[in-house]
């Protein structure tokens, strides 16, 4: 069980990076959603997640997911998912999310994608 | 000739949601003492995770201070009961898709239904909610 790291960067004006490494779980997924939020009122337009690190996710961390994505779009923004670990790209794909939200292999090519 | 009973291991937590790790870790060991793959041993793990985060998320009762993991094997099955003791919820709220095409909630069950071979819910305001799954052994 490792503990949740949270680390929270902004490329640009408009574009933000938030790497989770370790564990995203009922227990954590509101402190992901605070630094989401911030960046945001910060003014992130974009946000990539950096699932790299995201040894575990359960439904509640997507659900804060899909919060920050309804957040972002109702300003014309998005959230794109950049490298996440095949068990946790599965959570995506059982729950449809993939169809919801745009999955990339790297964060590099998710900034390339959001910044068009 | 008689049939012999499951074993059982049984775990409570408190109904909180830092507890959860604790209920997914008596999984994961569980799981890992059967004859279980990897990947499967990760999915029962998930699979109580979400069992209990729901059962920490929808129950409004704040008298159900408690959730029973309930492991009971036998050479065909792994059965796993989550039971809170609130006045239950509505399965088809904690759905997705019943308040809306995003909903932030409402995902843990349509997970558990994936990962498992058997899911049932039984809710009643008497004995509260039981998640009931079954993962069949190879």
């Amino acid at each position: 069980m490792t503990p949740l790291k949270i680390e929270a960067r902004t490329e640009d004006g408009k574009t933000a990076v938030l790497s989770l490494a370790g564990e995203v779980d009922v227990a954590n997924a509101g402190l992901v959603r605070e630094s989401g939020l911030k960046l945001i009122s910060d003014g992130a337009h974009n946000l990539v997640v950096d699932l790299g690190g995201t040894e575990y996710m359960d439904s509640t961390g997507l659900g804060m997911l899909v919060g920050l994505l309804k957040r972002l779009k109702e300003s014309g923004g998005d959230v794109v998912i950049a490298a996440a670990q095949p068990r946790v790209k599965r959570l995506f794909e059982i729950t449809g999310l993939t169809q919801v939200f745009r999955i990339y292999d790297d964060v590099a090519a998710a900034l390339k994608e959001v910044r068009g | 000739m008689k049939t012999k009973a499951p074993d059982q291991v049984e775990i409570r937590i408190p109904r909180r949601a830092e507890f959860v790790r604790v209920a997914r870790m008596a999984a994961c060991a569980l799981a890992s003492q059967l004859d279980f793959t990897y990947d499967i041993v990760k999915d029962l793990e998930l699979a109580v995770g979400e069992a209990c985060a729901n059962a920490v998320e929808h129950v409004a009762d704040e008298s159900a201070d408690e959730i029973i993991v309930r492991f009971l094997i036998d050479p065909q099955q792994l059965m796993i009961e989550v039971i809170d003791q609130g006045q239950g919820f509505d399965p088809e709220a904690a759905e997705p898709g019943a308040q809306g095409e995003w909903d932030e909630g409402g995902l843990g069950l349509m997970v558990i239904r994936e990962l498992m071979d058997e899911l049932e819910v039984s809710c009643d305001s008497d004995s509260g909610t039981c998640v009931r799954m079954v993962k069949h052994r190879p």
